[in-house]
């Protein structure tokens, strides 16, 4: 099942600036595991050592946010997986 | 009461469809708190100053070094060393002579923040860390005031409107969520289109027009010139707005 995930800019450096990609999985988690499988130098960037988001990152499905912040939500073929940097300067 | 300077003054805006003198009145009757005057809260003041804006209340701690000037255009060479309120009050006090600037040299703390508000009408955000935009949102909730929210990172913006207790909050977004305080990548260009669309927001609320960016958390990224939105659902279980909050300090 292929889920189009686009990243913040900022990740650009780790990826070739590929920002728009595929990735296979039902769930949050399992799409975002693809990802750092198909970029692994983003692994140590977004994933702590369970395996879930680190909180410096949020992810948005289909433009709108997810309340619980639950990595096991669900997702469909074709759905849009945003994941982004909380930017804090000002 | 808008004088015939004032008429002068502001003429050109008074001239936009559904703005008007009575438009020009409400920004003059209005005091902002602007949390910051940095990178965002240089435009920030500049803008709402030139608008017409009643009262402006500035607090930041800090003072003026050579490298904020890459971004923070209301500081200046001849500045650094100074606090950052006394120098951003100087020019815009120049700029228009009209408009009341308070100044506050402190850290925003959540012992002091109720009281550094004070009776503003408004919080406009141009902090450079999370924990404080958590301290003024709840200040916003509390006293039910709205709150503008803004960030920067590189060639990347982020922007948002809140109407306590009918839009989404800043904990609604970020549900408390932290990042280690660091230096930040920045470029003054960047700031610059935030603090202006914050800026916008705060017009248009107080004048009443368009449609204010609440629900939606606006991203811009400059390397790309593209705008985008997220949509952000009010969360019911928010500890700060939700259904159980409730409890919050004024």
């Amino acid at each position: 099942m292929s889920v189009n995930v686009e990243i913040s800019p900022i990740f650009g450096m780790y990826t070739d600036n590929v920002l728009n990609m595929k990735v296979e999985g039902k769930t949050v988690r399992e799409c975002l595991h693809d990802l750092v499988r198909q970029f692994p130098t983003l692994k140590k960037l977004l994933l702590d050592k369970d395996g879930n988001l680190m909180h410096s990152y949020d992810f948005y499905v289909n433009e709108a946010n997810v309340y619980p912040r639950d990595m096991s939500k669900p997702l469909n073929s074709g759905d849009k997986l945003n994941v982004v940097y909380i930017i804090h300067g000002g | 009461m808008l004088t015939e300077k004032d008429l002068q003054r502001y003429d050109r805006q008074i001239m936009i469809y559904g703005f008007g003198q009575e438009g020009q009145e409400k920004l003059k009757q209005t005091k902002v708190f602007l949390a910051g005057v940095g990178g965002l809260g240089s435009p920030i003041a500049i803008y709402l100053v030139a608008a017409g804006i009643g009262t402006l209340r500035i607090a930041d701690h800090d003072t003026v070094e050579l490298s904020n000037l890459n971004r923070q255009v209301l500081h200046w060479e001849e500045n650094i060393g100074k606090s950052k309120v006394d120098s951003a009050a100087a020019k815009l006090g120049k700029f228009s002579s009209g408009i009341n600037i308070e100044t506050i040299a402190e850290t925003i703390t959540e012992a002091n923040v109720s009281k550094l508000v004070g009776d503003s009408d408004l919080i406009v955000d141009a902090m450079d860390n999370l924990p404080t935009r958590y301290l003024l949102n709840k200040t916003a909730i509390a006293k039910n005031i709205p709150f503008f929210h803004g960030a920067v990172y590189g060639f990347e913006g982020r922007a948002m409107t809140v109407l306590p207790g009918k839009t989404a909050c800043l904990n609604c977004l970020y549900h408390g969520a932290t990042v280690p305080k660091v230096k930040f990548p920045v470029i003054g260009v960047t700031p610059a289109v935030i603090g202006c669309i914050q800026a916008t927001e705060v017009i248009k609320y107080i004048v009443g027009l368009g449609d204010l960016l609440t629900d939606r958390l606006l991203n811009y990224d400059a390397l790309r010139m593209k705008f985008t939105e997220f949509k952000i659902n009010r969360d019911p279980d928010c500890e700060i707005c939700g259904k159980t909050s409730g409890q919050v300090k004024k």
